[in-house]
């Protein structure tokens, strides 16, 4: 019993991780209309950043999250002039393609100049444990979690509330529309895969931090895993990602109890399958970010 | 009279489809332009070639005397043109207010730090907006439905939100794409009056209707497309009795040759 709720805690702050990483995923396809395929490659080069920073620099969490969102707010800049710009009219498997190329390159240029290796992450946070009764909670995973929650509520902010928001929200309904409105839409849905992308780069360092290594490769799964989390809002809508994140966190925590450590992306992609049977449109019901 | 919006010589090819052939158009400040044609005629392309969605194949578009040939829909936008579209385009999933508002963003002087730091600047913005938002949604009566998601109204209020939302542009021009269709008898009189009161407050309009009625009472002005081509141009009364026109919407007269038929 006391295993289990541990596990549990175990999931949820892994979980608060992969939601970041999947209301990043949604904010992109929702601003581009357009499936992407090299969000794992953008949350690795977030964790290759912060462990520089940490390496050179000094061990400062927020300057480490200032970095990782830098690199990746760069890296979706480069996607999105590679991947999207150029193709809002054609057919979306286009781009699709393009982003499965985009992330290779990335993927294979990661391993060459940071090496195939895997790579300790710097501790950074003091491994001090909290008892809660029969909890353990660690430092870490408290700091996972507030920043994970101060990052959404800032985005919720963002999009609700401010001019940039409304933007970001019309394009994302009907770019033609936008455009007529004065809306200068390219910009704008460069921006939204930026702040998607950003997301995703502090999710990488978050995770490198939680299981203390990191590794050229690391984007593959955890590209799937932010994939797999959002089907659950039907790829655009931000509050069912982050809950079909905490639910792919808790559900591999919960499995690995009644199983071992090497099935857990077994629970996770049985939850997107279990999903996709059920209902493949997601469980939000707006369908705001259709492309056409 | 001075000229708000000419066209020289427009044409737009898909492929071998000449959508619209050489068209020449004038548009006068304070005009209420109508531009009618049966289907197909290239009505809806001469507007997407106006408001710059399609790139145009020859010819050039100066609004206000500036050359906008080819230049983006946001930028057109900005310089004051404001156009609704024949197939309603609102964001369904946000309220008629901030559809509305979306319209006051390019007089925004807001910067990304202003939204993040609230200062007075942001404020008075976001004020201003409201204010205004509100102003324009009492004008065309659709208070009471402020806070409803605009894809949840009948299609009536659908046109309107979106000619709202087009007002809060605060455009020199309005194009209006078939602003009546799908509207009952009673809501295009209310129609009607309504363009004939923004044209008195010094709106500048143009407008593709099917509707004849429509187009020759609130009209001052007419322009004929038939496959592209320009055909006619006058008041009402000169296009209703022009015999082009009449062959356009009803065909040839039989030609009787040798006595048969």
């Amino acid at each position: 019993m006391e295993y289990l709720l541990n596990q549990i805690v175990n999931g949820i702050s892994q979980g608060a991780i992969y939601a970041l990483m999947a209301i990043g995923y949604s904010v992109v396809v929702g601003v581009t209309g357009l499936i992407t395929f090299t969000h794992g490659e953008v949350i690795m080069i977030g964790a290759f950043a912060s462990f520089y920073i940490f390496q050179y620099i000094g061990n400062n969490l927020i300057l480490g999250i200032i970095a990782s969102f830098i690199a990746s707010w760069i890296l979706g800049m480069f996607i999105y002039y590679v991947c999207y710009d150029r193709f809002f009219e054609a057919p979306s498997h286009i781009s699709l393609i393009c982003t499965i190329g985009a992330s290779m390159l990335i993927r294979n240029l990661a391993q060459i100049y940071f090496g195939p290796n895997q790579k300790p992450m710097l501790n950074i946070i003091d491994n001090k444990v909290y008892r809660i009764g029969v909890l353990q909670v660690s430092l870490m995973q408290i700091v996972i979690l507030i920043t994970v929650v101060v990052l959404a509520s800032i985005l919720a902010f963002f999009i609700n509330n401010t001019r940039w928001g409304i933007m970001l929200r019309a394009v994302s309904q009907d770019k033609k529309a936008a455009y007529l409105m004065g809306i200068n839409v390219r910009k704008t849905a460069m921006i939204g895969n930026c702040i998607g992308c950003g997301l995703a780069g502090i999710a990488g360092l978050l995770i490198s931090i939680y299981y203390q290594t990191l590794q050229a490769t690391m984007g593959g799964s955890l590209g799937m895993k932010a994939f797999s989390s959002s089907v659950l809002g039907g790829l655009t809508d931000t509050r069912y990602s982050a809950l079909g994140g905490l639910a792919i966190g808790l559900i591999e925590n919960l499995g690995i109890t009644i199983s071992t450590a090497s099935f857990r992306d077994i629970f996770a992609f049985g939850f997107l399958i279990t999903v996709l049977i059920i209902r493949p449109e997601g469980f939000a019901s707006r369908k705001g970010a259709k492309s056409q | 009279m001075k000229v708000l919006l000419e066209a020289k010589n427009v044409s737009k090819h898909f492929g071998g489809l000449k959508a619209v052939d050489n068209v020449d158009m004038v548009i006068y400040e304070g005009d209420i332009f109508g531009i009618i044609g049966p289907n197909g005629a290239g009505k809806t392309t001469f507007f997407n070639l106006c408001s710059g969605v399609f790139p145009v194949t020859g010819g050039e578009i100066y609004f206000n005397g500036e050359n906008i040939t080819n230049l983006r829909p946001d930028i057109i936008a900005k310089k004051g043109m404001a156009r609704t579209f024949q197939n309603i385009k609102l964001f369904n999933y946000m309220s008629v207010l901030e559809n509305i508002k979306i319209g006051f963003h390019i007089h925004s002087r807001t910067r990304m730090w202003d939204a993040i730091l609230h200062t007075s600047v942001y404020k008075r913005d976001e004020k201003l907006a409201e204010e205004k938002g509100m102003e324009i949604i009492e004008r065309v009566g659709l208070k009471d439905y402020k806070d409803i998601l605009a894809g949840n109204l009948p299609y009536g209020m659908q046109r309107m939100v979106e000619i709202a939302r087009a007002l809060a542009l605060d455009p020199k021009l309005l194009l209006l794409d078939e602003p009546a269709a799908g509207m009952n008898p009673n809501e295009t009189m209310a129609l009607m009056e309504f363009i004939k009161k923004l044209n008195h407050e010094g709106y500048t309009i143009a407008v593709i209707e099917h509707d004849m009625k429509f187009v020759m009472n609130t009209c001052n002005r007419i322009m004929v497309l038939n496959f592209g081509k320009k055909i006619c141009e006058g008041d009402p009364e000169y296009v209703r009795s022009n015999k082009e026109v009449n062959e356009a919407y009803f065909g040839k007269g039989i030609v009787v040759q040798g006595g048969t038929m």
